[in-house]
């Protein structure tokens, strides 16, 4: 039986959570917005519905990569540098996809 | 590239949410069900891999909130690893635009394979409860690859071993993420667990983590090549959505390792046929 299969194995609500309380409340708001999106690019017709559906893929895009930026800049503030750069790695390596366009 | 062979928005809709489901329940992602599956409906595969992207993108995001609220992602050892998957996965969706679709079908078939064998034989305790410990904070230790979570009563001390075996398996996962358009969980979460010994629901979670950053990057290659059809990425996303909630909440009815080898069955069946079809 695996860890994940045992019953009542789940940690309760982590007390440090409150500390990551806006970097939750953002990814939340990030999931309606792109659920909205992806639900008004399917009534929009037309021109309309399309530039709402890049707009959702620009949310699932943005998201993951801002919450890194976001990362970096806390390990930043906290001198946790090894980290902080390697978040910093991590954000130049995506922008290189973006010199393949 | 055709993309006339995409099914109707509502189909695309329904696959997406089905999928999801699945995914959420048996803990193996959607995109691995769902681009073969694409792919067996006549999909070309240069289509259907952004799709499963964008899926892996959407599930990673509505994920997120509780695992974090749970202190089970490890965002340190997450970012660093990455390095490696965003790698991986940009020079995957490169050579992935210069390969015949009947080639990319079997790799796909192939991807499918070796997802069924990852799900068949997850599982097991590796890292067992300290006493020690009991008064720690569940998260990760800042400035190390480390920390603790919460199993039951008892806290669960860790620490990330053989990095460098890590980030190669992340590469490889990245690479078959950026040709396939799957989500890589499954080569992610075995490497972190059984490679690096850290604990499976860690493993997991904060493998979720990462493929949402893999999704975003492959999807900033496809979207330069042109890959992303954006009527049915809108379907996908809000059935896949849809899908993984529900899929979450059935999760609590169902056993997660017998959802896991129906999907193993699955996988097998559909990889053979990818392999041999072509």
């Amino acid at each position: 039986m695996s860890e994940e299969d045992l019953p009542g194995a789940g940690p309760p609500p982590n007390p440090l959570a409150g500390r990551q309380r806006r970097l939750v409340i953002t990814l939340r708001v990030a999931t309606v917005v792109a659920f909205t999106f992806g639900v008004a690019a399917l009534v929009l017709p037309g021109e309309a519905g399309r530039v709402v559906a890049a707009a959702m893929v620009v949310v699932l895009v943005v998201t993951p990569l801002a919450r890194v930026a976001w990362l970096v800049l806390r390990w930043g503030l906290r001198r946790d540098w090894r980290f902080a750069g390697a978040g910093v790695a991590l954000l130049t390596v995506v922008a290189l996809g973006l010199l393949t366009h | 590239m055709s993309t006339e062979t995409l099914p109707p928005l509502l189909a695309l809709g329904l696959l997406g949410a089905g999928t999801a489901a699945v995914g959420a329940i048996g803990g193996v992602g959607g995109a691995i069900l769902l681009v073969p599956g694409l792919v067996l409906l006549g999909v070309e595969p240069l289509v259907a891999a952004p799709l499963g992207l964008l899926l892996v993108a959407a599930g990673s995001l509505a994920a997120a909130p509780s695992q974090l609220e749970q202190g089970l992602v490890h965002h340190r050892l997450g970012i660093t690893l990455e390095i490696a998957g965003s790698a991986g996965v940009i020079l995957g969706a490169l050579v992935s635009d210069a390969l015949p679709g009947p080639v990319l079908a079997r790799l796909l078939g192939l991807v499918a394979l070796a997802a069924a064998v990852a799900g068949g034989r997850r599982g097991g305790l590796r890292n067992p409860p300290g006493a020690v410990f009991a008064s720690e904070t569940p998260g990760e230790w800042p400035g190390t690859l480390g920390g603790a979570y919460r199993l039951g009563a008892e806290m669960v001390p860790y620490t990330a071993r053989r990095l460098p075996l890590g980030l190669l398996a992340v590469l490889a996962s990245g690479l078959v993420s950026g040709i396939a358009g799957v989500g890589g969980g499954f080569i992610k979460t075995p490497t972190m667990s059984e490679v690096m010994h850290v604990p499976v629901k860690v493993a997991a979670a904060t493998s979720t983590f990462t493929v949402g950053i893999t999704a975003a990057a492959g999807l900033i290659v496809y979207g330069g090549q042109g890959r992303i059809e954006l009527e049915a990425a809108a379907a996908v996303v809000v059935g896949g959505l849809s899908g993984g909630t529900l899929g979450a909440l059935a999760q609590q009815h169902l056993h997660p390792a017998q959802v896991r080898r129906v999907l193993s069955v699955v996988l097998v069946v559909i990889g053979l046929i990818l392999v041999v079809r072509g």
